[in-house]
């Protein structure tokens, strides 16, 4: 096994891209604001372990594939809750046995809440 | 079982002797023995009336039992070991090899091997895979023959799957007549390399003092020839033990170490022209760096290209910060026109995108047509139980032979084909990768923003915390958690010894005894070691700590603490996922809470700096501070970091 074993990395971008999480302006944020509830939702993400590849701050992680940081997520709700039912390769497809509707939408209310990335610019650690 | 010259007049277990004497004493009073065999016992005597060997022994002085000696055959084994130079011997002590330990300290000086004190055989073991990735030699250990080399084995499997050269002994009483009762018997077997002979590439069980000095020899030859490996050697009791009855006709070859094989020169020039051709060469490189030329060769390699490198990080290969490392950019193998793999063990992991779902599939993800070259040791070694040479990849050009000692070959071969126009092309090109790889890192910078406050405290403000601290040492990082990629993402490292790779194996338990080892190779170069290391990892050789403070080997080992078999916990929940009967419990079986662990406190019970646990962000800083005051004082500090799972 190596460090990185990305099996693909291409995948990894597919999924990313798929997220766009770093996609549109604020402008298209606001149209595409989830009318979920982002507390319940951060309950949901936390017990439904969602938190386990993708962190509790929707950073990004890794299982196999690289898992793409959704924080601030951008991915209109309705996308994410198909995106969810057939999810890609390494994700579990989550159906509506173990996650209704509403609890996805609630995630995604949340992972719109969450702050995301900032100028990196600002964190003297980070330019080293 | 004969043991030839080296059979002792005065062994420990020498039975057979005493009971020849017994025997020649009855031979000698015939008399007496008649009388007592013709007198039968009368009435019912409940003891035996004593027969002729019993009468004899009690008549007759005692046999010959001497109580000393003046030379064993350890000391002849330590005086191979200080020939082969090897610096250390990492052992669970133990009975089956009490001549060679008491060798080692009263023959030896305890040095050159000097013992390191292990308190389990993984540990010893691993500790000698991380030193050899570090110092470049491979470091001896020992250890009960069949139940420490039980231990011993899942370190072994991850030193063979690592290319790691580690000389493992094991005692063992050969003689069925020369055991005692009891553990002697359970401790022994006619072939304890057996359950090792897979993963290991050469073992023996030398007979003579003679044989030893060979077999020694010949296993360090063989270990550290690539591709490297563990090699094993099992040593009988009374040879290790009793006196050297031939010392004059001993003697100690001397070692020939095998000149690494080049690739083929014609095949290395069929490669260099497909390389000067290519639009687009990438080049996939995982164990490439077994000395300190290796990373220099392969910079020189890729700027005389100005090709794409994807490092594998196996071992120290390519500066992270290079503009034409393109590690954390794997898409460019989709616009790849050539792929040069080198020393890669899994290709077909590299080159395809693996799906684990109910139906297990795979598709490339390289372009079609694409040419394929591999250059390395792994094709021409191998076995056939444990699979860890992977799956075949169809490839266009296989060349045999180490990358490191073939690049200077394949180097020259490129530059007599480049003229003016190409290296036009190719300065365009490295620049195109120059900015990809600026924008890779800024990327990288800007994902790391995100939770930067956050608690659990995230990897990646973990990791710039630490470099914040380190990057002004001499610092030499050898261990990570799984897939905790930040170092390479973040960090400068362009210092052949500031990596040193991984498990190998991805047997859990490597990461804290083999980053002790390496420490121990960095300790004579004044480095600053430091290692990042999973909680889970951590709790299967935490009394590694004892060995570190014994032995004041200075480290910082940070403990990224998810308080989880996290990899497990991922592959837990996509099975729940699957099966739809519920997602919210997978957490059982998995997690390491209730009661957490207090990692700092586990420190200091083994003599460690203990720090932590630290929960905020905001800690970090101090404490870390505080540990590397402690490992520049030459001692092993820890740090508990509560994180984030990855």
């Amino acid at each position: 096994m190596n460090l990185f074993t990305m099996r693909s990395a291409y995948v990894a971008v597919l999924v990313a891209g798929a997220f766009a999480a770093h996609g549109p302006g604020p402008a298209a944020l606001a149209q595409e604001r989830s009318s979920g509830d982002a507390a319940n939702g951060k309950r949901v993400y936390l017990a439904d372990g969602c938190f386990t590849c993708h962190g509790r701050a929707g950073q990004g992680g890794a299982m196999n594939y690289p898992a793409p940081a959704i924080a601030k997520l951008e991915m209109p709700v309705e996308s994410f809750v198909s995106f969810l039912r057939d999810a890609p390769n390494d994700m579990p497809a989550y159906s509506t046995d173990v996650l209704s509707d509403k609890e996805a939408a609630d995630i995604h209310a949340y992972l719109q809440s969450l702050p995301g990335r900032k100028q990196a610019k600002d964190f003297p650690l980070l330019n080293q | 079982m004969p043991k030839g010259s080296n059979a002792p007049d005065s062994g420990r277990r020498n039975f057979l002797k005493g009971a020849t004497f017994a025997g020649a004493a009855a031979l000698a009073s015939p008399v007496a023995a008649s009388t007592q065999a013709s007198d039968p016992p009368k009435g019912s005597s409940k003891a035996a009336v004593p027969g002729p060997r019993l009468a004899a022994a009690e008549t007759m002085p005692p046999s010959k039992d001497p109580v000393s000696q003046t030379t064993s055959g350890g000391d002849f084994m330590v005086d191979v070991f200080k020939t082969l130079d090897i610096d250390y011997l990492a052992m669970n002590c133990a009975s089956s090899f009490r001549g060679l330990h008491e060798a080692v300290l009263n023959h030896g000086g305890n040095t050159k091997p000097e013992i390191l004190t292990c308190p389990h055989e993984e540990i010893a073991v691993h500790m000698a895979q991380g030193y050899a990735k570090i110092e470049g030699k491979p470091m001896a250990m020992i250890c009960h023959g069949v139940v420490g080399l039980q231990h011993a084995t899942m370190a072994m499997y991850n030193a063979w799957c690592d290319r790691v050269p580690v000389i493992v002994m094991g005692g063992n009483i050969i003689e069925a007549n020369k055991r005692g009762p009891g553990a002697e018997w359970v401790h022994s077997a006619i072939d304890p390399g057996a359950i090792a002979r897979d993963f290991v590439k050469w073992d023996d069980q030398p007979t003579s003092l003679q044989h030893f000095a060979e077999s020694a020899v010949r296993a360090y030859k063989v270990a550290t020839t690539p591709p490297m490996a563990p090699v094993m050697l099992s040593l009988d009791a009374e040879l290790q033990e009793n006196p050297i009855a031939d010392a004059e006709t001993l003697k100690i070859p001397k070692l020939s170490k095998v000149i690494p094989p080049q690739g083929d020169s014609a095949a290395l020039a069929e490669l260099a022209k497909m390389l000067v051709v290519a639009e687009n060469p990438v080049i996939i490189v995982d164990r490439v760096a077994r000395t300190p030329a290796g990373m220099a060769r392969l910079v020189e390699l890729a700027e005389t290209l100005q090709c794409a490198v994807i490092d594998n990080v196996g071992r120290m290969n390519f500066p992270s910060r290079h503009p034409l490392n393109q590690s954390f950019r794997r898409a460019i193998l989709r616009q790849a026109d050539v792929i040069v793999a080198m020393e890669v063990n899994e290709l077909w992991g590299s080159l395809n995108a693996f799906s684990d779902r109910i139906v297990r599939s795979s598709k490339p993800n390289y372009k079609q047509g694409a040419k394929i070259v591999t250059l390395g040791s792994r094709d021409l070694y191998m076995k056939s139980n444990y699979q860890d040479f992977g799956r075949y990849q169809e490839v266009d050009l296989t060349i045999g032979g180490d990358a490191e000692a073939s690049l200077p070959i394949l180097i020259e071969q490129i530059k007599r084909l480049i003229d003016d126009g190409k290296k036009s092309a190719f300065a365009a090109r490295g620049q195109k990768l120059a900015a990809a790889k600026l924008a890779a890192v800024e990327q990288a910078k800007s994902d790391a923003t995100i939770g930067w406050d956050a608690s659990p405290i995230t990897t990646a403000r973990l990791c710039a915390e630490v470099y914040g601290q380190i990057k002004d040492e001499d610092w030499s990082l050898v261990g990570t958690a799984i897939r905790l990629t930040w170092p390479h993402r973040l960090w400068k490292f362009d210092k052949p010894y500031q990596w040193n790779g991984v498990s190998g194996g991805a047997g859990v338990g490597y990461n804290l005894p083999a980053s002790l080892g390496a420490a121990l190779a960095n300790k004579r170069h004044g480095r600053l070691t430091l290692a990042f290391g999973g909680d889970g990892d951590f709790l299967f050789a935490p009394s590694t700590l004892w060995t570190a403070a014994h032995h004041r080997i200075p480290m910082l080992y940070i403990v990224h603490n998810n308080r989880a078999y996290h990899q497990e916990y991922m592959y837990l929940q996509a099975m729940a996922a699957r099966h739809g009967r519920g997602i919210t419990n997978t957490a059982t079986g998995i997690t390491i809470t209730d009661p957490n662990v207090d990692y700092a406190t586990i420190a200091r019970g083994f003599g460690v700096h203990g720090e932590g646990p630290i929960i905020d962000p905001k800690d970090l800083g101090p404490a870390l501070k505080r540990a590397i005051a402690v490992a520049k004082t030459g001692q092993p500090a820890v740090i508990d970091v509560v994180t984030d799972p990855r």
